[in-house]
């Protein structure tokens, strides 16, 4: 857990290397349809996470990243390939690998508290334990006064925060983000964004994270990997420095570091490269 | 003009809006009503009682028993029946077309009975019913039963299929089983469209009574009509669809009212 904490620069050399990634997908093929005649979404890519690591995949819309998410949370079966966590087969989806959807997806007919305390509930967690656990994901995420709402009385942003308070409530081993801040305005975004890095930096959780915003990849990844437009395929892997001043601060001021620019436009060329020549 | 004097007396809320109307063209079904009877006979009574006449009658059959029983003898066993009827496609029709949506295998095996049985009207199923329970009051209710029973499967059936999958991928995720996911996340989702259902299945398995008790049957509203027309009381008949009118006015608000109790999340949203 505290590997990555004190390194700096690139984080290829991992001081345990014989250890297996905490969540690796391991040559990802998915095809929706038959093979060679439907949808080619995914080709060959692999991925990994290790313990404590923020990985952000980045790519244009509908490049299959998504894909890569749901294959990784196990709500989809890879055509090839193999997810795998710890090293072993991740197998069905679990309370180990805890999802923040893009859309939310909270359930509509619970309130607020009903719905972070789901996953408790469904996986036998003592009522007391839940209440617990409850309180401080509420107080986390600034929810308390929202209990007793249902989603629908709540703007996206604070709907987005119950998700993530849903999810992090499990005490995941792994946190799957599919996007989760695509759906916000601007302004909260950014203020989400800014407590996911310091939930990341205090709590070190393991995260696959999906965005197709280069400067989110840039401002909360430690690693970001680009993907190639449909069927995605891996085109880059790029390591971005951890602990540095920028990245624990404020985005916008993140925003302005000569390194933050450079790495930037390193990224979106790479991006770029792969809307134009569509 | 009227929405003016409406506002001045306060009701332009979009509810009181609406009483207001109600009110305005049922009063004036009732003054042409008045016209053409009492006041210039442009209808002979037998064809058309007037207003009084049928009021009469109306306090009449309160009072005094009409075959067999007074009228609120006779709208409880309609109300007995139809109650049964609805009560048993509900509890046997949600889980039909809940399971129909969830399971694709049970609704290639079962769908085209379904679909075949969905248009034989309910009337055509009374001799079978007669035959089967003679007289009682389970031959109506299973009339009943076969009006109210298709929107029930329908309508539950779409509900669970609108259910988007991201709520479904959701609780799989944090670790639901697929009866708890069902019971849990997806039933609450397709509640809305059950509840159109049964409120259709309401409507249609009254009607579906009313024509059942004419044909067969000792007591009910629809019995109490068709003596009506044994004894050349116009006005009795009139009585008697008031009644059914009024009463199936009466039970869709009172299930409308329930919604905001059964989905209180549903408020909001709406």
């Amino acid at each position: 857990m505290e590997h990555s904490a004190g390194k700096m620069a690139t984080g290829t050399t991992d001081p345990a290397p014989e250890a297996p990634a905490k969540l690796e997908l391991r040559n990802i093929s998915k095809w929706f349809g038959s093979v060679g005649e439907g949808v080619h979404a995914v080709d060959d890519c692999s991925i990994e996470v290790k313990k404590g690591e923020f990985i952000v995949v980045v790519g244009p819309s509908g490049c299959g990243k998504s894909t890569l998410m749901t294959v990784g949370a196990g709500l989809e079966e890879p055509t090839h390939g193999e997810v795998l966590v710890d090293g072993k087969p991740a197998g069905p989806p679990g309370p180990t690998r805890s999802v923040v959807f893009q859309k939310f997806a909270l359930f509509p007919s619970e309130t607020v508290e009903q719905n972070i305390k789901f996953g408790l509930q469904m996986t036998g967690v003592s009522a007391a334990e839940q209440e617990a656990r409850l309180a401080e994901q509420l107080k986390i995420m600034g929810l308390e006064q929202f209990r007793k709402s249902y989603p629908s009385e709540l703007s996206g942003g604070m709907q987005q925060r119950v998700a993530i308070a849903r999810a992090l409530v499990m005490q995941p081993e792994i946190l799957l983000m599919d996007e989760p801040f695509g759906a916000l305005d601007a302004q909260t975004r950014t203020i989400l964004q800014e407590e996911v890095q310091r939930l990341h930096r205090e709590k070190h959780y393991t995260v696959l994270f999906i965005t197709h915003s280069v400067e989110e990849a840039v401002y909360l990844g430690d690693r970001v990997v680009v993907m190639t437009r449909r069927p995605g395929r891996i085109k880059r892997v790029i390591d971005l420095p951890r602990d540095v001043a920028w990245k624990t601060g404020d985005i916008e001021l993140a925003a302005e570091h000569p390194e933050f620019i450079e790495f930037r436009r390193e990224i979106w060329g790479l991006v770029r490269e792969e809307i134009v020549s569509i | 003009m009227f929405e003016k004097r409406l506002e001045r007396m306060g009701v332009m809320t979009d509810r009181g809006k609406a009483t207001a109307y109600g009110i305005f063209s049922l009063s004036l079904l009732l003054i042409l009503w008045i016209c053409a009877t009492s006041l210039f006979q442009w209808i002979e009574p037998r064809v058309l009682p007037s207003p009084t006449r049928v009021i009469g009658q109306f306090a009449w059959i309160l009072t005094e028993p009409f075959s067999g029983l007074r009228l609120p003898g006779h709208i409880l066993s309609s109300l007995e029946r139809w109650g049964w009827g609805v009560l048993t496609a509900g509890l046997i029709g949600i889980p039909v077309g809940v399971f129909f949506a969830w399971n694709p295998w049970f609704r290639t095996f079962v769908n085209p009975v379904f679909e075949l049985i969905h248009f034989i009207p309910p009337f055509a199923y009374i001799p079978l019913a007669v035959l089967w329970f003679g007289a009682s009051t389970a031959t109506q209710a299973m009339v009943v039963f076969v009006a109210a029973f298709p929107s029930i499967v329908i309508n539950s059936q779409l509900g669970v299929a609108q259910v988007e999958k991201i709520y479904i991928d959701a609780a799989r995720v944090f670790g639901a089983s697929q009866f708890r996911t069902l019971w849990r996340v997806v039933l609450p989702a397709a509640a809305p469209s059950i509840y159109t259902g049964l409120r259709i299945a309401i409507s249609n398995g009254w009607m579906a009574l009313v024509g059942a008790e004419l044909v067969v049957g000792k007591v009910g509203l629809g019995f109490m009509i068709a003596q009506g027309q044994e004894n050349a009381s116009v006005a009795t008949i009139f009585v008697g669809i008031i009644t059914i009118g009024c009463l199936g006015v009466l039970i869709d608000t009172l299930v409308q009212r329930t919604e905001r109790f059964v989905l209180p999340w549903r408020k909001v949203a709406s």
